[in-house]
């Protein structure tokens, strides 16, 4: 009888499934931003919302909700109508982190990943006075302990200088500040002995001169900063926390709609006016499919869960 | 120089004067709505502008930039509403020149700032931007940090006559400004699990409800109008003149909103604020600061408008931003093919200059509008409480709301209304608490960013020339008012 109960549940909810995504999209879609108007995120949602617009045959509405980090976002996203027409985009994994330094109201592995469109990768960057490779750096790292800039205590550039602090056995006194701005500008005057940073916030400054990248915390080179070493030229084995811009849809979110999201948006992607303005903002384009995003969700808890503490003091 | 000459035959061809005139209109109203600031503006005009030419569609977004802070100071001035962060100063003798019946000679002076202050910042930013850049690098946390004891200092000179009150407000301030995330410990304060509070007291929500809700609340207590006198007295020119009667105050407030925009770190809101209270500090007659002195908005605004083209020296000569506007135009010059650091003056010069003529000009085109709308605007200040009250409240709390979109943010709106009244009414200024507010961060994530650099050492705090100089002016900020009279005595051999 239970099995019974739970074929027609299913195949109630099959049918509800197909009814949705026959007539998804009903309504204009409203896609969250999870920062304030202007920012990155924001400008690359607005960049690609019209290309979806385009695709999905609906209008697409940007709602920005910047507050508390975009906590109080991702808590109203998770209580969201499942239904397709409500969707929220910032950069993976801000909201694992969020989850991870204190209370918070939802939990990004109940999300339903639907695409991701760029990737970025972190950058080490001293003044250009100073080390000239990343091995006269980590010489001189460990012999006493340098200040080293982030982007923000529990932003992803945190992160990645956590994690490459525990694979290369060096103590560091940590200085946060509020985005890169502040930390790139106390590095080119000599303040902090070293920085970690997206690379966008630093190549005007490394153009110059003013500034030496030693690392690019990546698999890959990037095009942009083409003689810059990945740690895997240098002989390092890093593991690297993937930091995605994408599109999610509420827990809960039926397949057939998310396929049809999911196509919309990949499509988007890959419009000749959305690379060209992806090229002038140097965005790194990546195409990351809804199963392979999910993956990465999962993946990253418990690398994360390791750093727990430390993002917290 | 021909580069110059190349980028004002650029700007002056029709349809960049167009996107000229269309930016700085478009400014202004956005100015004017408490919750719509720069940024907002900006992101909201970038469809419309991407097919553009990039200069064209530059020079728009500069001028919109530049401008949206004139638009502030008129609802300032006219309905006691800060159009953003900067313009708080502003309300504090604007209102109360509105009230005096003065409204249109309030509106002259907020104009002719526009225009004076705006022109010596972008003098500054064309001709110094890579030797005012350079400089602001020498600034690390400690420069930081004893910058902002210094501005504290002033709080002295603000709370004369009412010290003990002052002081009351300013630690309140204080105290407010440690509310949420702190950016380096990583721990939330004083929220009490409520999220909207986590990125602290939101400043313009603040503002509304400090000076708009309060000031809704005050109207509403009688059938008058805003204007006391049912008339008004003065007008625009009458403004204008008085502004160059100050050409002290107009050079310090100068060089404070200079200093404010060039160092990235300091908050662009305490242009105006810094620019006030060391002109009341300088006046002949401080007690009449907050009670509708002409010097109060000349200060403010001039301190303001000079800060928005110093805000813009490392943007465009280093590629950093100061404030989220300059992030927000970073982010546009990289969409329009233009990169900003120190190789720009190199790469991008033509676009770069066509973008510093336009600046200039919009300088003189504020003017323009101020002056044709001063007397339409001003007749505001004469609608029936019963009209105006409703309509200040909607627009503020609706302008609350649209920054963040958190129905919360209309709560703390109120609240600081409520607060705002009791403190009226309680004969406290809002000012020590406002410099507090906007301080406080300032003052405490830099001593402790200093300290992890040193290792826990204070002598970094007074190793740098810098610091040195500014321990210096701190102790003659505070020790001014006691050592002047002795100074008098010694020189004049006077008593």
């Amino acid at each position: 009888m239970p099995g019974l109960l739970r074929t027609i549940a299913a195949a109630s909810a099959l049918l509800a499934a197909a009814a949705f995504a026959a007539d998804f999209p009903s309504k204009p879609v409203k896609l969250i931003v999870t920062a304030g108007a202007g920012g990155g995120e924001d400008v690359e949602a607005r960049a690609i919302a019209p290309f979806v617009e385009k695709h999905l045959r609906t209008q697409v509405t940007i709602e920005n909700q910047p507050g508390a980090g975009g906590k109080i976002a991702f808590e109203k996203f998770q209580k969201a109508e499942p239904d397709g027409h409500t969707l929220i985009t910032y950069t993976f994994p801000k909201s694992v982190i969020i989850e991870y330094q204190g209370k918070a109201g939802f939990r990004t592995r109940d999300f339903t990943p639907v695409f991701a469109w760029s990737r970025s990768s972190q950058l080490l960057v001293v003044n250009g006075e100073t080390w000239k490779t990343f091995k006269e750096f980590l010489e001189a790292a460990k012999t006493k302990t340098l200040a080293g800039g982030l982007s923000g205590r529990g932003s992803t550039t945190h992160l990645m200088g956590l994690i490459a602090l525990d694979e290369l056995g060096v103590k560091v006194n940590w200085v946060p500040y509020e985005g890169s701005a502040g930390s790139v500008a106390a590095l080119a005057g000599k303040h902090l002995d070293f920085t970690i940073c997206l690379a966008t916030s630093a190549v005007p400054l490394i153009q110059a001169g003013k500034l030496r990248p030693l690392l690019l915390f990546s698999d890959k080179r990037d095009p942009s900063l083409a003689d810059v070493p990945i740690p895997k030229d240098l002989g390092y084995d890093m593991s690297f926390i993937p930091t995605l811009r994408g599109v999610e849809a509420p827990p809960g979110t039926p397949a057939a709609v998310v396929k049809v999201l999911e196509d919309a948006f990949s499509k988007a992607a890959q419009e000749p006016g959305f690379i060209e303005i992806a090229k002038k903002r140097k965005i790194i384009l990546q195409p990351v499919g809804s199963k392979e995003f999910a993956a990465l969700v999962e993946g990253v808890y418990p690398r994360i869960a390791k750093f727990e503490p430390m993002l917290k003091n | 120089m021909d580069v110059i000459a190349g980028a004002i035959a650029f700007v002056f061809q029709w349809q960049n004067l167009l996107a000229l005139a269309g930016g700085t209109v478009y400014g202004i109203i956005i100015g004017v709505l408490p919750g719509l600031g720069p940024s907002a503006g900006m992101a909201l005009a970038l469809p419309l502008v991407m097919s553009w030419h990039p200069a064209t569609a530059l020079i728009f977004m500069g001028s919109l930039y530049k401008c949206s802070n004139y638009g502030g100071s008129l609802s300032a001035i006219l309905v006691n509403t800060p159009g953003d962060a900067s313009n708080a100063a502003t309300v504090l003798d604007g209102y109360p020149m509105c009230q005096q019946g003065k409204g249109g000679v309030a509106l002259g002076l907020s104009a002719t700032s526009a225009m004076v202050g705006g022109t010596i910042g972008m003098i500054c930013l064309v001709f110094a931007a890579p030797f005012l850049a350079e400089f602001a690098l020498r600034f690390g946390p400690a420069e930081y940090f004893m910058t902002a004891v210094l501005a504290l200092s002033l709080i002295a000179a603000v709370v004369q006559g009412a010290t003990i009150k002052g002081l009351m407000a300013a630690g309140l301030g204080l105290l407010l400004s440690t509310v949420g995330f702190d950016v380096i410990t990583g721990h939330l304060r004083y929220t009490f699990g409520w999220a909207p509070l986590e990125d602290g007291i939101p400043l313009i929500q603040a503002l509304v409800g400090l000076f708009a809700v309060t000031q809704a609340l005050v109207l509403a207590e009688s059938a008058k109008s805003i204007s006391r006198l049912a008339k008004l007295a003065g007008g625009f020119w009458e403004g204008f003149r008085s502004y160059f009667r100050h050409p002290a105050a107009v050079a310090r407030a100068s060089l404070i909103g200079l200093l404010v925009g060039v160092l990235p770190a300091v908050g662009q809101s305490s242009a105006g604020l810094l620019a006030w209270a060391d002109a009341k500090r300088h006046s002949k007659h401080p007690e009449s600061f907050g009670a509708g002195a002409p010097e109060g908005v000349l200060a403010s605004e001039t301190a303001t408008n000079a800060c928005m083209p110093g805000d813009l020296v490392c943007t465009i000569a280093l590629g950093l931003p100061g404030s989220v506007g300059a992030a927000i135009f970073l982010g546009v010059m990289i969409i329009f093919g233009v990169a900003p650091g120190p190789l720009v003056f190199v790469q991008n010069a033509e676009v770069i200059y066509s973008l510093f003529v336009a600046l200039f000009l919009t300088s003189f085109l504020i003017f323009a509008v101020g002056m044709m709308a001063a007397r339409r605007l001003a007749v505001v200040t004469l609608l029936p409480n019963h009209v105006i009250v409703p309509a200040i409240l909607v627009v503020s709390l609706l302008g609350s709301f649209a920054i963040r979109n958190e129905m919360s943010d209309v709560l703390i709106s109120l609240a600081f209304g409520a607060l705002g009244y009791v403190m009226l009414k309680g004969g406290f200024t809002p000012i020590p608490l406002l410099l507090g507010l906007v301080l406080g961060e300032m003052v405490e994530t830099n001593y402790h960013r200093a300290l992890l650099i040193s290792g826990g050492s204070y002598s970094v705090f007074y190793s740098s020339i810098i610091c040195k100089i500014l321990i210096l002016l701190t102790v003659l900020s505070l020790a001014g008012p006691y050592l002047g009279p002795y100074w008098k005595t010694l020189t004049q051999g006077e008593k």
